[in-house]
């Protein structure tokens, strides 16, 4: 902090990269004192993934200037960028799963120094990394059999474990709950504190409010401005990142809910995970939310109801009558739609084509009682969806893959939009998604639970979930623990819910 | 992001562009010139014919390694099936008329897949483990029924087939006809069929698929049992050019099936492969035989130069990744 008035630890003056035709960044310029917090805020594909990665030596700049400390620097590789002390923590997990945690942590070092590793030596710096942070993990576990919760604990605890003067954190709390996030706060204020500069990825904008001292934004590869975080506001942020005014986030519902509950679920006990004894019922033209901290076994429920995970006891009824879901070629045949958090590798088909990603789940409409496609149909039928759900893309044979995560979660939830289905689970709808595709998806959903179809959505994301729900349901270990109707939304509610504990009392009333 | 999507659009097409897509059928071509020139012999019909000959049998089992593949498996049973099938036909064709032996025979390997099948899909065995144990149970039996030598045909059923395996039509040697049709079918069904649409999603994204409500265990049983019949096929054929079917035949032919499919572009993750660049594939190792032997290159340099090829041909296929 003493000499942040002079100098900068990051400068990147007039960077410039392109890939192929194809100009990603344009003349971006981004500093960062000693000491500071800096948000690096805009949408997907505005380019703050690649000007970490020219940061870091993933990427080289085709043009400007990057100075460490005053001292020009041209990282080639990711090894060149650790030892000038940059250290970068992905969304992409990176960790080997097949190693222990400690040796995750100290991978770059295996093998680099000497012939002999101290191993107990390792695994007593890893834990006592690990225990600094506030997280308990065990530094002699595998890797493969921690929570996604754990694994990004460790990405952190990897990126800290050498001397590091410069740290990037893209989208870390994406799989945090509140008190993860709480801790992982409290973690890089300390760090702030011994002087590292941290540049903080995220579209979280209340986090940004949180903890960065100030923001640059990046739109279509163009800074559009840096500035310190307590010169401007939300709404401020956002017409930087979007390039318009943002009048609400969430949409207004005017949704008729039906008396008569569209599908129920009573009972409901997992034979091989935490969740048990969930019942509920969620009616056509309701948005169900589903809140809760991370590993409260919310996904493992929707899974459980979907027939990807094996049930042990509780029956499901949909329009009354009872049905089986024990998988879930079963789950679609009574037109129960999924969307998995995991929209890479459960929700799409990366390298197909975004025809074949919609069309995957129903064929009976397009194709003959041989199997034979009409192409014709396909291609009208998808097309209308593509226009329906706005998903920006010159045609529907774009393979998934080059489209960004908004689109491709767009994509993820017209495969459940072609069978008509009568719910649909939607677990993290916005996870990755930039300001712009949220408010498009939350208004899809808004469309969706309009057509009389049972929507329940699981979010970590609470101001998303207090938005785009008509009650709240939360969970605690395994199952449900408290139920919030509209009137008693409120973060602290959800919270409270969410660790086991009751509601204050003049909010019973 | 929007950015990539035009780029991709805006690429300029052209012969260049053509062929660095479609870089098997540049393989191709470049080895039909280069045989062409450097023997005189390459172009006669004989030798072509003889070529196409040589070829169908491994190509019947490479579409089937095709399907297989696709789907993120792998299938190396078929070559001892084709043995066991091989004396399987010789034996029926010796008992029953011709149209039964042939029905039964592909039965029978349409059962033996589904064995494999069942192995991979409902007990979640590794693909290389259950077709790895069908390899050598089927090779085993295959010496077991013919106790260990070939089993000529006897009757005129057998003589039909050794004719046809050996006869032409309009210049087309009949079992490459064969060969060619199932090539055919496999395109339609790959690319016009809900059948390939799925395996291909299975192979792209087996978690996905599972959670889109597809049926994948029984579009993974189904693919080996579906080679496992085409094994058959390619056993009816080589049998019938011989004359008899013998335990010895479709030696690694395995082995050569995954090379025929590779060279032609597929992934052996899965998801990605055409049946017309498999059968590029095969035509490619086909020729390279075939020229050596023109050349008089002994057979040890030429499992030298098959290899040296694939190396190349898979190099080659990054270009069109990029």
């Amino acid at each position: 902090m003493e000499n942040s008035e002079q100098e900068y630890r990051v400068e990147m003056t007039g960077i410039s990269k392109s890939f192929g035709v194809v100009s990603v960044l344009e003349n971006v310029n981004l500093k960062v004192k000693p000491g500071e917090i800096h948000a690096l805020l805009g949408e997907n594909g505005a380019g703050k993934s690649t000007l970490v990665k020219i940061l870091s030596g993933v990427h080289q700049k085709d043009s400007g200037k990057v100075t460490l400390d005053g001292v020009e620097i041209n990282p080639k590789n990711t090894h060149d960028g650790q030892v000038l002390g940059i250290s970068v923590v992905y969304q992409e997990l990176s960790l080997v799963n097949d190693l222990s945690v400690a040796e995750n942590i100290y991978l770059h070092k295996l093998g680099a120094s000497k012939f002999w590793m101290n191993w107990k030596q390792l695994t007593k710096d890893a834990q006592e990394l690990i225990d600094s942070l506030g997280f308990k993990i065990n530094a002699s576990a595998k890797v493969r059999s921690l929570s996604i919760v754990q694994k990004q604990v460790v990405e952190i605890a990897k990126a800290l474990s050498e001397d590091t003067k410069v740290l990037v954190l893209d989208e870390p709390t994406t799989v945090f709950g509140p008190i993860d996030t709480q801790k992982l706060f409290d973690n890089l204020f300390r760090l702030k504190e011994k002087g590292i500069s941290i540049i903080y990825i995220s579209h979280h904008l209340d986090e940004i409010f949180k903890i960065a001292d100030s923001v640059t934004v990046l739109r279509d590869g163009v800074d559009t401005g840096s500035m310190a975080v307590a010169d401007t506001d939300t709404d401020g942020v956002i017409k930087l990142m979007i390039g318009r005014e943002l009048k609400d986030l969430y949409p207004a519902r005017h949704n008729e809910i039906g008396e008569v509950p569209i599908f129920e679920v009573k009972n409901l006990t997992a034979r091989d995970t935490l969740v048990h004894d969930v019942s509920f019922s969620v009616h056509p033209g309701e948005v169900l939310g589903v809140a809760g901290l991370g590993g409260s076994g919310r996904t493992e429920m929707a899974k459980l109801i979907f027939g990807a995970h094996k049930k042990k006891s509780g029956t499901l009824f949909l329009n009354g009558k009872e049905i089986k879901t024990n998988t879930p070629v079963c789950a679609v045949k009574h037109k129960i739609g999924f969307v998995s958090e995991d929209r890479k590798e459960e929700g799409v088909f990366l390298p197909l084509s975004i025809r074949r990603n919609i069309s995957v789940t129903n064929f009976n409409p397009i194709s003959d009682k041989y199997g034979f496609i009409k192409i014709d149909n396909e291609y009208k039928k998808v097309l209308e969806l593509i226009e329906k759900l706005n998903i920006k893309t010159p045609s529907s044979e774009i393979v998934v893959n080059n489209l960004s995560g908004g689109n491709q979660q767009k994509v993820a939830l017209a495969k459940w939009l072609s069978i008509d289905s009568k719910v649909i689970i939607i677990d993290e709808p916005t996870r990755g998604v930039d300001v712009g595709a949220k408010i498009e998806i939350y208004n899809l959903i808004n469309a969706v639970a309009q057509k009389g179809v049972g929507v329940v959505v699981i979010s970590s994301d609470m101001p998303e979930i207090m938005g785009i729900s008509d009650r709240i349901l939360v969970m605690h270990k395994g199952t449900f623990y408290g139920e919030l109707s509209k009137e008693k939304f409120s973060e602290e509610n959800i919270l409270r819910y969410s660790i086991g504990q009751t509601l204050k009392l003049e909010q019973l009333n | 992001m929007a950015l990539t999507i035009k780029q991709q659009l805006s690429s300029p097409g052209g012969v260049l562009q053509f062929f660095v897509k479609h870089n098997t059928i540049l393989i191709f071509v470049l080895l039909v010139i280069f045989s062409a020139i450097i023997s005189d012999v390459f172009f006669t019909s004989v030798n072509l014919s003889n070529l196409l000959k040589q070829v169908s049998g491994i190509g019947i089992i490479s579409i089937g390694m095709l399907l297989v593949i696709l789907t993120g498996g792998i299938d190396l049973s078929v070559g001892s099936m084709v043995a066991l099938l091989a004396v399987t036909f010789a034996i029926l064709i010796n008992l029953v008329i011709l149209p039964v032996a042939i029905l039964l025979t592909v039965v029978i390997g349409f059962g033996l897949g589904s064995v494999s099948g069942y192995l991979v899909a409902y007990q979640k065995m590794a693909p290389f483990v259950a077709t790895l144990a069908l390899m050598t149970i089927a090779r085993g039996l295959g010496f077991i029924y013919s106790k260990g030598s070939p089993i000529t045909f006897k009757t005129p059923g057998g003589e039909f087939m050794s004719n046809f395996a050996n006869n032409s039509t309009l210049g087309v040697p009949n079992i490459a006809i064969v060969f060619f049709l199932i090539v055919i079918i496999a395109m339609a069904m790959l690319r016009y069929n809900v059948f390939g649409r799925l395996i291909i999603a299975i192979g792209s994204n087996e978690h996905a698929s599972r959670l889109s409500g597809l049926k994948v265990n029984k579009y993974k049983f189904l693919v080996y049992a579906i080679s496992g019949a085409l094994a058959a096929t390619a056993a009816i054929i080589v049998a019938s050019r011989t004359n008899l079917g013998s335990p010895n035949m479709g030696m690694a032919w395995e082995l050569d099936a995954i090379a025929a499919v590779v060279i032609g572009g597929a992934s052996l993750n899965g998801g990605k492969g055409t049946a017309i660049n498999t059968l590029m594939g095969v035509l490619i190792l086909g020729l390279i035989g075939n020229i050596l032997n023109l050349l008089n290159v002994p057979s040890y340099p030429q499992q030298v130069v098959k290899g040296a090829i694939i190396i190349f041909a898979v190099l080659l296929q990054r270009f069109e990744t990029k």
